[in-house]
C-alpha cells in the first residue's frame, strides 16, 4: 500500500479505486476469468437444453457426497486464506506462512478428491467423447471441460500460494501480495459455488 | 516480508467464520433441493439463486468488496452483468433445437 500511495503522490494524484495496482490487476483478471467461466457454463446449458438424451449419472454415493466434501474443503481453504491475510497484515510472518501452507494443503486435498472422482468415471467408461450410459456424448465433453478448467485453476492456485508463502518467509514479499493471492483463491472458490450445483446437483439421480 | 503491521480494513475472523457457516448451510440447502423432486426449471432457478447469494456474500466479505471504495464494485459488476446478458441471447436457439426434436 505504502509504495503505491508514494507513487500516486509522486504522480500528483490518488489511485481512483484507492487500492494497489497489483490488486486492481487481479480484479481485472477475475473479471475476465468470470466471463470465461460464464461462457463455458452457458455453453453447457445450451448443450444440455438442446440434447435429446442428457445423462444424469451422479448417485448420492459416492459422487454427490464426494462433491459436498470437496465444496466444504474449498470453502474452508478460503477461511484459512483469510487467516493468512489477517496474519500478514499484523506482520506475523510465521502465522502467515503456516495458514498459507494449510490453504495449499486443503487445495491439494480438493484436487485429489476431484481426480479420484475423475478416475472412478474413467473406470466406468466415461471420457470426454464417450458416454457408457448410452446418452449424449456431450455430457463427458462438458463435464470434463468445465471441471478440468476449474481443476487447472485450483492447481495453479496451490502452486501460487506455495511460491508466495516461500517468498514471504524469505522476506521478499509484503502483505499486499498475500491479499492479492487470496483474492484469486476466493475467486476459484466462488466459481465452484456455480459448478457444483449446475454440473453435479442438476445431474443427480 | 515487512515486519511493519499494515492497517487492517475489513471484518474480523469471527465474521468470516459466521459467513463460512452461512455458506456451508446454503450448500446443504442446495443438496436438499436437488433431492426434493422439483421440476428441472424450478430446481435450476433455485440453485442459481442460491449460487448467486453465495457469490455475492463471498465477494462482499471474503473478497472485501464491501470494504473497498464503491467505485470498484460499480466498475466491475455492471460490466460483467452486461457480458452475461449478452450470453443470454443463445437460449432461444437452444430451445429451438429442443423443439426440433419433437415430442
Amino acid at each position: 500500500m505504502a509504495e503505491s500511495v508514494m507513487t500516486a503522490h509522486a504522480a500528483g494524484e490518488e489511485s481512483p479505486f484507492g487500492i494497489q495496482s497489483k490488486k486492481l490487476a487481479i480484479w481485472l483478471f477475475i473479471a475476465a476469468d468470470s466471463a470465461t467461466f460464464g461462457a463455458i457454463l452457458f455453453a453447457y446449458g445450451f448443450l444440455r437444453v438442446g440434447a435429446a438424451d442428457w445423462s444424469r449419472p451422479f448417485a448420492f454415493l459416492p459422487s454427490i457426497l464426494n462433491g459436498i466434501v470437496m465444496t466444504v474443503v474449498l470453502l474452508t481453504s478460503s477461511l484459512t486464506m483469510l487467516a493468512a491475510v489477517a496474519a500478514a497484515q499484523r506482520g506475523d510472518t510465521a502465522k502467515t506462512v503456516r495458514w498459507m501452507g494449510i490453504t495449499a494443503l486443503l487445495g491439494a486435498t480438493f484436487a485429489a478428491l476431484h481426480l479420484r472422482e475423475w478416475f472412478n468415471m474413467f473406470h466406468e467408461g466415461w471420457s470426454p467423447s464417450k458416454n457408457p450410459l448410452g446418452g449424449s456424448a456431450q455430457f463427458g465433453a462438458t463435464f470434463f471441460g468445465i471441471t478440468g478448467l476449474h481443476l487447472l485453476h485450483v492447481t495453479c492456485g496451490v502452486l501460487a500460494i506455495l511460491v508466495i508463502a516461500l517468498l514471504v518467509r524469505r522476506g521478499k514479499l509484503t502483505a499486499g501480495h498475500v491479499e492479492t493471492t487470496g483474492l484469486y483463491w476466493h475467486f476459484v472458490d466462488l466459481v465452484w459455488m456455480f459448478v457444483f450445483p449446475l454440473v453435479y446437483l442438476m445431474n443427480a439421480r | 516480508m515487512t515486519t511493519t503491521p499494515q492497517p487492517r480494513h475489513g471484518p474480523t475472523m469471527q465474521v468470516y467464520v459466521m459467513v463460512w457457516i452461512g455458506l456451508v448451510c446454503i450448500v446443504g440447502a442446495e443438496v436438499l433441493l436437488a433431492y426434493a423432486h422439483l421440476r428441472t426449471g424450478v430446481l435450476l432457478a433455485c440453485l442459481l439463486a442460491l449460487a448467486l447469494v453465495e457469490a455475492g456474500v463471498g465477494l462482499l466479505f471474503f473478497m472485501h468488496l464491501k470494504y473497498e471504495r464503491a467505485r470498484l464494485a460499480w466498475w466491475l459488476i455492471p460490466v460483467l452483468l452486461f457480458v452475461f446478458l449478452l450470453m443470454d441471447h443463445l437460449w432461444p436457439d437452444a430451445f429451438r433445437l429442443a423443439a426440433m426434436r419433437g415430442p
